[in-house]
């Protein structure tokens, strides 16, 4: 039972993915063909790189509410811009500037990180308004065939790359670092922990995902749209808490939140399949949420009693 | 209890239910004449009366004769969210629908689970937020005309001189953009015509009202104003200032219509154009009819339901007992509507008694 909390994600990914299972076999009377899973890790798939970036933020105590701005501005690029494979930096380099931009802020200028990122979150969706005024550009095919194949799972591949990546960092001594910032900031600084270079790392990292959720949203819809972002702001925070990442920070994982935005994508299939009366599809996906929720503070409460 | 060995477990069930299954088309037969078809609703947000008259049409139109024997409808609505919408679309194709009806999300973010849709066969017909995959059929009114035909009332009704306050919408909306070109565009033409301010109602009410109000003080004599959402909220904003009713061309909220029939006064002269909600039901017609191959496989651009304040009757385009803020043009009227829909079709989605539905496509 220790460790129900840090694992809630994958309990409750395990949970929505037998009851997608169940009602779609009940639906339809067969079980999700290549098709299903395909499409839904490609649609899942921004949201995985969005979550991973809110959780490194999240683990230091902090919070991330410019990803809606940062996405939207890496998908206006993207649609406008990217012709190749060589225009793809230019995002990574645009979205990292983002995260940096907040970094600073909060690092350097000591402001609350929900202050930070809320003030530049309508920036950031305002730069998007101006490269992209009215929803359209493309991406080129080669790109769309490796990064969302709508016929083959190449999105495995980068799901397996951005877990494996999370798995690295976190034994990496920043990994270990963001993990002591959010425990306890004080004793960190006190043992030498710099604080604020970490701190500014994990924002311009969350940056980093958000480009990369650009990329892959723009490859799987293969249009921008400035507005593309704003979702992902309550989206990413709750495929976070979903994936038993502590809001205090300190506790928890990235692949947490990767269950967790699985879990929520595979919610909108089971409220889909189960029939529910669209009016109060969106009351459910907040029910789902607050059960989440509290089965992570009833983990945390068990374990403070054992 | 070993939560990884639980997840594992439901991956792996997933995985085995994955290669156990040879992937296979769920659509693109041509159905038996005798089945009835499939056709999906997926609206993106549902949180004002428009979206809710639209739905409840459709709701209607599925209950009647002929859809009633002929369709089995259903309906989605994603909010304002594209990966929800496209989840939404991607399991409809699962399901092995016949045609999907879609008010999008996003005019750009759907394009590739429709290509996917029609790539299996299934007809897809947006409106009113179109989507711009090329393979999609669209519904839709033309919002330049809408702009021009109401600029071109006040400045008839103007006799070509006056000033003109306009009332715009939503910003970096592609109707809102098109609706103050054709405007700007007949009241340039004009050099009689005055526009003395610009400023947004965000197509509601309540907001058009107060940025009147906020305006009025500052503006010389008003003889025409053109308002492109929100009609009843600038009417009111005028009579709260006691100052002379000017000429209105606006949108097709019931209130704007009441004061222009004379059943709140005072009674305005105007010109009442809407995007009519029932473009939800031509698009069911337009999916049933190239799926039954009625129809050619093209696009339509319907016209506008247009009234003025001597062609309004109560009870078809004007509806005394509803509120202001319904909009009046739920039903098509006259004799070459495209439809004729009941008051208790658009308020509660129930079918109009007794009535077989006839939707005119027109000649395209």
């Amino acid at each position: 039972m220790r460790d129900l909390a840090g694992r809630l994600g994958y309990l409750v990914l395990a949970a929505t993915a037998v009851a997608y299972l169940a009602v779609y076999a009940t639906g339809l009377g067969r079980l999700p063909t290549a098709f299903d899973y395909l499409s839904i890790l490609n649609t899942t798939l921004p949201l995985v790189f969005v979550a991973i970036g809110q959780s490194l933020v999240v683990l230091t105590g902090g919070i991330d509410l410019s990803v809606g701005g940062t996405v939207s501005l890496c998908v206006a690029v993207t649609a406008v811009a990217v012709t190749g494979f060589e225009q793809l930096p230019l995002v990574l380099a645009i979205g990292t500037a983002c995260g940096v931009v907040n970094g600073l802020i909060v690092a350097a200028g000591r402001i609350a990180p929900i202050l930070a990122t809320l003030a530049t979150l309508p920036i950031f969706t305002g730069a998007a308004l101006w490269v992209l005024p009215v929803p359209g550009g493309s991406i080129p095919p080669q790109i769309r065939a490796v990064l969302t194949n709508p016929d083959l799972p190449t999105g495995l591949i980068w799901l397996g790359l951005a877990v494996a990546g999370w798995l690295v960092l976190r034994r990496t001594r920043f990994g270990m670092r963001v993990y002591a910032i959010g425990s306890d900031a004080g004793a960190a600084r006190a043992v030498g922990v710099p604080v604020e270079r970490v701190t500014f790392g994990v924002y311009a990292l969350s940056g980093l995902c958000c480009a990369l959720a650009a990329v892959f949203y723009v490859s799987t819809t293969t249009a921008g749209d400035a507005n593309a972002g704003a979702p992902f702001i309550l989206t990413s925070i709750a495929a976070v808490v979903v994936g038993g990442v502590a809001f205090t920070g300190g506790r928890g994982s990235a692949v947490g939140a990767v269950a967790g935005a699985a879990a929520l994508a595979l919610v909108i299939d089971v409220l889909f399949f189960a029939g529910i009366d669209p009016l109060y599809q969106a009351l459910f996906q907040g029910l789902f949420l607050v059960v989440a929720v509290m089965l992570g503070s009833l983990a945390m409460l068990l374990r403070r009693a054992t | 209890m070993n939560l990884h060995r639980l997840a594992s477990a439901a991956v792996i069930l997933l995985l085995a239910a994955a290669c156990g299954q040879a992937p296979q088309s769920t659509a693109g037969n041509t159905p038996a004449p005798d089945r009835k078809l499939k056709i999906a609703l997926s609206n993106s947000f549902i949180g004002n009366q428009w979206r809710v008259e639209m739905e409840n049409v459709f709701k209607a139109a599925c209950a009647m004769p002929p859809y009633l024997a002929q369709v089995e409808c259903s309906i989605y609505n994603a909010g304002n969210d594209v990966s929800t919408q496209s989840r939404q679309i991607a399991n409809l194709i699962s399901q092995g629908v016949d045609g999907i009806v879609i008010n999008a999300a996003s005019t750009s973010g759907l394009n590739g689970v429709v290509q996917q849709a029609c790539d299996r066969g299934i007809v897809v017909v947006s409106f009113d937020n179109t989507v711009d995959a090329a393979c999609g059929l669209t519904v839709n009114t033309d919002q330049i005309a809408f702009g021009k035909q109401l600029a071109q009332f006040i400045v008839d009704q103007l006799g070509g001189k006056g000033n003109v306050v306009m009332v715009t919408g939503v910003a970096g909306t592609g109707a809102d953009n098109d609706r103050n070109k054709g405007a700007k565009e007949v009241f340039a033409a004009n050099p009689g015509i005055t526009v003395v301010a610009t400023y947004s109602g965000m197509w509601d009410s309540a907001t058009a009202q107060r940025a009147t109000s906020a305006q009025l003080p500052a503006l010389p004599q008003v003889d025409g104003v053109w308002v492109s959402g929100g009609t009843d909220g600038v009417i009111k904003a005028f009579g709260a200032a006691k100052r002379p009713m000017p000429v209105f061309g606006g949108e097709a909220e019931n209130g704007f219509r009441k004061y222009m029939a004379g059943i709140l006064t005072p009674k305005v002269t105007g010109m009442s154009i809407g995007q009519p909600p029932y473009l939800s039901v031509i698009s069911l017609e337009l999916a049933r009819a190239v799926i039954k191959k009625e129809h050619p496989r093209e696009s339509i651009t319907i016209p506008f339901p247009v009234v003025t304040s001597e062609s309004l009757k109560p009870g078809e385009t004007v509806f005394p007992d509803l509120p202001d803020s319904f909009f009046a043009d739920f039903t098509d009227s006259g004799p070459d509507a495209a439809l004729i829909l009941c008051q208790e079709a658009a308020t509660d989605g129930t079918p109009c008694p007794g009535k077989t539905l006839t939707v005119n496509l027109g000649t395209s």
